[in-house]
């Protein structure tokens, strides 16, 4: 069967990636361009018996002139030949109450001689906004066909394709000549490079972008031969152009569209008034995240509690039903539960995912981003990063994938650098347990229990820390691409289900599938490092600890015996050697060896935090009571005293509040930035100031 | 060295060369612009 490449281009919201969904259903596939994270769409939908297409969805623009990563990709596209996905036809999407500002990017590209299908969007709102369109009339004018769809009603779909099918016979003619700004300055372009489209040439002159086989100083050098252009008259010219192209778009609008203002409704605006309110906005707003936030945190708990239970029900099946050995450990302890901390993330991300695609396509979160974009900004963050901000309280993880939503590539990248920052549930059982210990269970002015202010004192320090990172970012990092503040206010909308449905599944594959992988790999080394010893203590452990126990004479039951093997293993461990090994450098924070290693396995999770310590004390019980009474009795192996006493407890605090001790971030970072640069400096910068700042709280405390 | 700590000293290779592969290896990407200093 022969395949076609069809690129499917237009503004941001109209529709566009409605219209992909509708085409290719679910014959799609979510990656990267490469090299960079723009998220790249593409599918297959059979045109005929023989044909079939390859769509891709292309970023949205607003134009050619491209002022972003996300546009770059469009142009550099449709300009260059050599790219496997090079289209043998450009469908471009517009919506049909934005006609006039969607058809500068339609000319632009009709310009470039490429077969070109307008696809009118969201027809069935003609109606009731009162607009018709003479289509043959708008046809002639802009030389080429035209489908009235709508993604919201199915219609239309069948015409662009049979459109798509039939390519060979659209025009490639220019609908709106450029040329004519210039034609002295384009005439001479057309001499000199007599092969090439004079509208590439003039796009490769004036913006950043690849072209074929010609050389971008080639072209510049050569042009210079007949008459040289500055920056500045190039500008003017660029200029020129755009207006020449807005005056043959409303020539052609006013002769093809009609609007009948009265059939039009004031919803909109009603609407636009209330959620842009400088007070209900924000309310609402506020309400909006707090239902985010509570359906992440506490609804998401249920799927999560019966995965979790699920996996450990599983585990302990095939330790009972499969040969023992350490294979069946490895599977049992190491490879399932590594699994089910995979899978245990998927109600989260998903919830959170069905709440943004809800927020996005309602056509609400454009409002979102207006309302805060401007506090947003001095932070070097985007109105849209308040979404992960706010859902990293819950998890990180999916709160690093929420950030694609954000165009802007370092606000984007800002974003995923601080959300670790913000206080995760996973950091809850750690803080609740060390400040059980060293904060006294009294109250502030009789009312303001001081465990309770420690516990929410932790949260803000969190969020303040992920939004003056966020500034230090803005200030450090530089970027060549230009931003501007374009917000665009799309209509309201019922959110489509199947847009819906599709998001909440490529982002749960994606993570499943990419930092999936490398998470299920850490679990399998450290189940390896902490079951396995460097020397014979390890492979001994149980003759000696029975000797120990008959030896001092100690009355202990099965459990209690098998705990302290346990205990005795974790310690002669690869991990409890590394655990040792980094006491030098912990204990100036007033922590020793066994908070190393409960610091280091925590690594996979932070919670596993007071597993680990369970199991190095020999308590045999995860129940906070019981570690809390047995690590009150700790005792400093350098200074004496107690080890968790106000000075270490806050240190401790502190440390987990700032290091970045999460594998699952650390690969999802990894797979969002599509690199691991960012993963390590966030590591290296996360710990790095925990240690520094714990360290002076210890010794200033102690 | 029994069959099962074989199978598990085999998973931890594959496991650590996996993390390798993907931490030094990248994919190569496909340069399709046809000239050299493209940038892609």
């Amino acid at each position: 069967m022969r395949q076609i490449n069809v690129a499917l281009v237009g503004n941001p919201n109209t529709g566009k990636t409605s219209v992909f969904n509708s085409l290719t259903g679910l014959n799609q596939k979510v990656g990267n361009y490469p090299g960079i994270t723009v998220e790249k769409k593409e599918g297959v939908t059979k045109l005929s018996r023989v044909l079939k297409a390859h769509i891709i969805d292309l970023p949205g623009t607003y134009s050619l002139n491209a002022s972003s990563l996300d546009e770059n990709i469009v142009i550099e596209l449709l300009l260059n030949k050599n790219d496997k996905d090079y289209p043998n036809v450009v469908v471009v999407v517009s919506d049909i109450e934005n006609l006039k500002r969607n058809l500068l990017l339609f000319t632009q590209i009709k310009d470039l001689g490429l077969p070109t299908i307008l696809a009118i969007n969201m027809a069935d709102r003609m109606d009731r906004k009162g607009i018709s369109l003479d289509i043959p009339k708008l046809e002639e004018q802009l030389k080429t066909k035209i489908a009235l769809i709508s993604s919201r009603k199915n219609t239309g779909f069948d015409k662009l394709k049979n459109l798509i099918a039939n390519y060979k016979q659209l025009s490639t003619e220019a609908c709106c000549n450029a040329s004519r700004v210039d034609p002295e300055y384009f005439g001479n372009l057309k001499k000199t490079f007599p092969d090439q489209n004079t509208y590439k040439l003039w796009l490769v002159i004036t913006q950043d972008a690849n072209f074929g086989n010609l050389d971008r100083n080639q072209i510049k050098s050569k042009t210079k031969s007949f008459e040289p252009k500055s920056q500045s008259e190039l500008k003017r010219l660029q200029q020129k152009e755009i207006i020449a192209r807005y005056t043959f778009i409303n020539d052609t609008l006013k002769q093809t569209l009609t609007k009948d203002i009265n059939a039009a409704k004031g919803l909109r605006a009603s609407l636009d008034r209330l959620l842009m309110h400088r007070i209900w906005g924000y309310l609402i707003f506020a309400v909006i995240l707090l239902l985010i936030f509570q359906v992440i945190y506490d609804w998401a708990a249920y799927p999560m509690d019966l995965i979790d239970e699920s996996f450990a029900s599983f585990s302990e099946w095939t330790k009972n039903t499969l040969p023992a050995g350490q294979f069946t450990n490895l599977i049992a302890e190491g490879i399932i539960p590594g699994i089910g901390g995979i899978v245990i993330f998927i109600p989260q991300i998903a919830f959170l995912f069905l709440f943004i695609s809800i927020l996005e396509e309602s056509g609400y979160m454009s409002r979102v981003v207006f309302l805060t974009d401007k506090i947003m900004k001095k932070f070097g963050l985007s109105g849209k990063s308040i979404v992960p901000l706010v859902s990293g309280t819950a998890c990180a993880i999916p709160a690093v994938m929420a950030s694609r939503n954000i165009e802007n590539w370092k606000e984007r990248l800002i974003t995923i650098l601080v959300i670790p920052f913000t206080t995760c549930s996973a950091r809850l059982p750690v803080y609740l347990i060390i400040i059980a210990l060293v904060i006294p269970d009294k109250s502030f002015l009789g009312v303001f229990n001081y465990q309770g202010l420690v516990l929410l004192l932790l949260y803000f320090i969190g969020f303040g820390m992920a939004v003056f990172s966020a500034w230090l970012l803005h200030k450090v990092m530089k970027t060549s691409q230009k931003t501007y503040f374009v917000v665009e206010m799309p209509n309201y909308k019922v959110p489509l289900p199947k847009n819906v449905l599709i998001t909440v599944v490529d982002k749960t594959k994606s993570f499943v599938f990419g930092a999936g992988k490398i998470i299920l790999a850490i679990s399998i080394i450290l189940w390896v490092l902490a079951s396995y010893g460097p020397n014979d203590k390890f492979k001994n452990a149980e003759d000696i600890v029975n000797t120990e126990v008959k030896t001092e004479n100690l009355d202990l039951t099965q459990e209690e015996l098998d705990t302290k093997i346990s205990s005795y293993k974790l310690r002669h461990s690869y991990i409890g050697y590394m655990g040792k090994g980094i006491e030098p450098v912990v204990q100036p924070l007033g922590y020793d060896w066994k908070i190393g290693i409960a610091v280091i396995s925590s690594f996979a999770a932070r919670e596993v935090f007071v597993g680990t310590l369970a199991t190095i004390y020999s308590v045999g019980s995860e129940n906070e009571e019981t570690i809390k009474k047995r690590m009150s009795k700790e005792v400093n192996p350098v200074f004496g005293g107690k080890l968790f006493n106000l000075a270490s407890g806050i240190s401790l605090l502190l440390f987990y509040a700032f290091a970045m001790q999460c594998m699952s971030t650390l690969a999802v970072v990894k797979r969002e930035t599509n690199t691991w640069k960012w993963p390590i400096f966030q590591l290296v910068f996360m710990t790095g100031f925990a240690y520094i700042v714990s360290l002076i709280a210890y010794q200033l405390l102690k | 060295m029994s069959i099962q700590e074989i199978l598990v000293w085999l998973t931890f290779i594959a496991a650590i060369g996996f993390l390798v592969k993907k931490f030094f290896f990248k994919k190569k990407t496909k340069k399709a612009c046809g000239q050299d200093d493209c940038g892609c």
